[in-house]
């Protein structure tokens, strides 16, 4: 379970800190319940505590050979999914992962095609099968991994250079017994065969680790990477309305604000009972520090400030395929009144963001959260008939929106499909139905 | 000019007799004033002109009397810190208690200023101290009036303490929407008619509007930007003033005035209530979902009335979030065993709020020239979000909220910035305009053969009907 930090409530940092010395099974259980309770919530952090888990699982679960990983990664991937449906990064991430793997995985496959042409024909050819098919081989053996079994072939090919046991790998894999580097136990007499074959699931494993980790580093950077498209956006004298800027956004208004003279509307969420309001006071601070102007708008409706807008900039907890976004509770409004007059809205969302869904499979257009926030409790008549409905997230139509800034760049909507084509492989995108 | 210039030396001296260092302000009132031969038919714009320079005359004013005497503005601030979040007392019958004191205040000009002893000011106008609350609204909207509390003690001496209680009532926002100021501002202004009695030498038709009338509305606006229905109900005393023969009996006038506010009050208010919650209601049909926003005392009736009648409808209740009128209204509506859904904000209305209603029922504060509805901040957004999913709008105003002469296209022609946020700390107007295209009907008192007409052809009937008046 969660380490129970007697006192605070778990929160990303002290889960990221838990990971170590916890067993995977723990990990992801505690992960599962922080998302339940919300303790985890918004995409940044779904997708970091993702990411990292997900190479927990990479470093820790038992596997042997790609398809096991993929098994693996797609078990716990789909737990955590369903731990927080609304956070649709968890799956893009989740798909990320595979895909990394999938491509680890095929580029072994192809060295090792290359290296089997060249160097190895005198001592395969005892092997017919051809290295292209590994999966098809491994699947009728779900060995449980980690047992040392006999292993007709594998003795065999102990003497041969580890390059060649490398590509063999891929072949045999099946029954290869260890996995060790997670448990960290020896399970076998630690033979030479089963260390070399070792190896090679440790080099795979390795690499995987790496991808997952150039990952992470794109989720920790894509904020300024998209602040950095901001002085081409913004120009001097205009007001921009930031309706509940996160933080993707404050550092996109604050990078603007060193280039450029402009006015923030910065536009706070619905006050709520009990939270301390939204005050913004740092990013004011910041921005005002810069010369540049902040109006800190306190209202539900933005129609009436439309005309002075120039330009609304949003973020964003998802962005589907067809270019509907997942955002906060409010935000349809804003983009609608931009719309009206003809104001463009800005989206800003790194492209882990970017789901594979269109709109209408989100399953709910918006999200309900907690109502006594605006009603209280001990009003009887309310409590007891009157169904309150806070929306604290919606989906926000695609025809509403003019540009999308990720981390890569400016894009419209036509471009979304592009860049979903390269970050996700076509078997992993139906994941969440798994 | 020059009728203003020769009637001028009674105010002047008046001005001059007060005791704070009023020398200075005096003349730049008189002379700023644009008025015209006649200054019964001050059109509104030369109106606003004389008001503004008023209002700067008097700020510069208030300036002065403060720094001179600071003690007393401190010395009452805590107090009204005390009392803020503090209720007004109710409207009507605390009128008089009140207004002796400030009478009497207002009639001992030496003293320092007392404040009235009603609660409920605003906290950042305590904060706001001796500056002008003003000066922090941001640049951008710095030409949408606010609403200001005034100390009764530097009001215009010729305001009726009727008028004065009004006055910080309205600053206040416990005489709030508009059909409520104009009642009020009616039922105000027959006291001031009743306590009338010309001066040797003068006709009330000459002297009443200029002299007794007319500090009083500029008080009013100072206290509170006048709505357009306040504006047209004045437009019409003053052409009634405007008719008495300079010969009429006295009394005989005051008892017309008196009169045509009654039946004012009886037709134009009261009665056009009443028909439109009718005509309303008559459009909610049983299994209805209704959508509306907030709080409006219209919208309320008629849903009422068809619950009365015995519909059976669902009743979706849109609220903001930072002023939660429609809390009260689910409240109600639900005691009344209507099925109620109540959003706190404008969130999801796209998504499932307009999709779900069958129609949504909006009040309004104005309709302009032009048809556009002057409404609660987020109509607008409530009525766009409404045309897009094709449910059909209804907005309900009575015809003395037309204005015949002011055309606006966008919300920051005519709003009104919310006092208690009226900063770039924290901003917010208090309306919005909804383009006409985005209502589908629009429902008033005036009665038509099809029943309800766009808001166009009402407002030609209107220009026909009050040009015969």
């Amino acid at each position: 379970m969660a380490p129970s930090q007697a006192k605070y409530a778990p929160t990303l940092e002290t889960f990221l800190k838990s990971l170590k010395g916890q067993p995977l099974e723990a990990s992801i259980e505690s992960l599962v319940f922080l998302l339940k309770r919300r303790q985890i919530k918004g995409a940044e952090q779904c997708a970091t505590a993702t990411a990292r888990v997900l190479l927990q699982v990479v470093a820790k679960s038992r596997w042997t050979d790609v398809d096991q990983l993929l098994a693996n990664v797609q078990k716990h991937g789909a737990t955590l999914t369903q731990a927080a449906p609304r956070e649709l990064v968890i799956s893009n991430i989740v798909r990320r992962v595979l895909g990394l793997i999938r491509d680890e995985a095929n580029e072994d496959r192809n060295a090792a095609g290359d290296e089997y042409g060249v160097d190895s024909v005198s001592d395969m050819g005892a092997l017919p099968t051809p290295p292209e098919q590994p999966a098809p081989t491994s699947r009728p053996t779900p060995q449980p991994a980690g047992r040392p079994g006999p292993n007709p072939i594998k003795p065999g090919l102990g003497t041969h250079q580890s390059f060649i046991s490398k590509s063999m790998f891929n072949l045999l894999s099946v029954v290869d017994p260890s996995d060790s580097t997670g448990t960290g136990s020896p399970v076998t007499g630690a033979s030479t065969p089963v260390f070399q074959a070792t190896s090679s699931a440790t080099a795979l494993r390795s690499e995987v680790i790496d991808g997952i980790e150039e990952i992470m580093d794109e989720l920790s950077q894509a904020d300024d990477q998209i602040a950095g498209f901001a002085e081409v956006q913004i120009h001097p004298g205009d007001y921009i309305l930031a309706y509940q800027p996160s933080a993707t956004v404050e550092k996109f208004l604050v990078r603007a604000a060193s280039k450029r003279h402009f006015t923030v509307m910065i536009a706070s969420g619905p006050q709520q009972r009990g939270v301390p309001e939204a005050t913004y006071a740092s990013l004011k601070k910041k921005l005002n520090a810069a010369g540049v102007k902040t109006i800190h708008i306190m209202t539900g409706s933005f129609s009436a400030y439309m005309p002075r807008v120039s330009k609304v900039v949003m973020g964003a907890s998802a962005v589907l395929a067809n270019g509907a976004i997942v955002t906060d509770g409010g935000s349809a409004v804003v983009a609608r009144a931009a719309h009206e007059f003809s104001k463009p809205v800005i989206v800003l969302s790194g492209v882990y963001k970017l789901c594979p869904e269109n709109s209408s499979e989100v399953e709910d257009p918006v999200e309900l959260g907690d109502s006594s926030s605006y009603v209280s409790f001990a009003d009887g008549p309310l409590v007891d008939g009157v169904e309150v409905e806070n929306v604290v997230s919606e989906l926000v139509p695609p025809e509403l929106i003019d540009m999308y800034i990720t981390n890569l760049g400016p894009h419209t909507r036509d471009h979304l499909d592009d860049i979903l084509a390269d970050h996700y492989k076509l078997e992993d995108i139906d994941l969440p139905l798994q | 000019m020059a009728t203003e210039a020769e009637g001028a030396p009674l105010p002047a001296d008046e001005t001059s007799s007060r005791a704070t260092s009023s020398t200075v302000p005096a003349p730049a009132e008189t002379a700023a004033a644009p008025a015209p031969a006649n200054p019964p038919k001050l059109s509104n714009a030369e109106l606003k002109a004389k008001q503004k320079a008023e209002k700067a005359a008097r700020r510069a004013q208030a300036k002065e009397a403060k720094a001179s005497a600071t003690p007393a503005p401190t010395a009452a601030a805590p107090q009204q810190d005390g009392s803020k979040g503090g209720k007004q007392p109710s409207k009507g019958g605390k009128h008089e208690s009140s207004t002796q004191e400030q009478q009497s205040a207002a009639q001992r000009p030496g003293q320092p200023p007392r404040r009235p002893s009603m609660g409920g000011k605003r906290p950042s106008l305590v904060a706001g101290g001796e500056q002008d609350p003003r000066a922090a609204i941001p640049e951008c909207f710095s030409h949408i009036p606010m609403a200001k509390r005034i100390p009764t003690s530097q009001a215009n001496k010729d305001v009726h303490p009727a008028v004065l209680a009004l006055g910080q009532q309205m600053a206040t926002f416990s005489v709030r929407d508009s059909i409520a100021r104009l009642k009020y501002m009616l039922l105000a202004f027959r006291k001031v008619i009743e306590s009338y009695e010309t001066p040797k030498g003068n006709s009330l038709s000459r002297h009443f509007v200029p002299h007794v009338l007319n500090p009083q509305i500029e008080y009013l606006t100072e206290c509170r930007p006048m709505s357009f229905s306040m504006g047209n109900a004045i437009r019409l005393v003053k052409a009634k003033v405007n008719k008495f023969d300079i010969d009429t009996p006295e009394d005989e006038a005051k008892e017309a005035m008196l009169e045509m506010i009654d039946n004012f009050i009886n037709e134009r208010i009261t009665l056009a209530e009443l028909v439109i919650a009718r005509n309303a209601a008559d459009m909610i049909a049983d299994g209805d979902v209704i959508l509306t926003y907030r709080h409006h005392r219209l919208v309320e009736r008629a849903l009422r009335l068809a619950r009365r009648e015995g519909k059976h409808f669902e009743v979706h209740v849109v609220d903001d979030p930072f002023d939660q009128t429609g809390l009260q209204l689910a409240k109600v509506l639900r005691s009344e065993g209507v099925r109620v859904y109540y959003s706190p904000h404008l969130g999801g209305t796209h998504q499932v709020g307009v999709r779900r209603a069958s129609k949504v029922i909006v009040g309004g504060e104005a309709i302009f020239a032009n048809g556009s509805l002057y409404g609660a901040a987020g109509t607008c957004d409530l009525c766009i979000a409404a045309a897009d999913a094709g449910t059909p709008v209804v907005a309900l105003c009575e015809t003395i909220n037309f204005d015949r002469d002011r055309v606006s296209t966008d919300s920051l022609t005519y709003n009104e910035i919310d006092p208690e946020r009226g900063s770039g700390e924290a901003f917010r107007l208090m309306f919005d305009t909804t383009r006409e295209k985005y209502l589908t009907v629009v429902v008033t008192e005036y009665e038509s053969e099809t029943g309800n007409s766009p808001a166009q052809s009402i407002l030609a009937i209107l220009r026909k009907q009050e040009d015969q008046v």
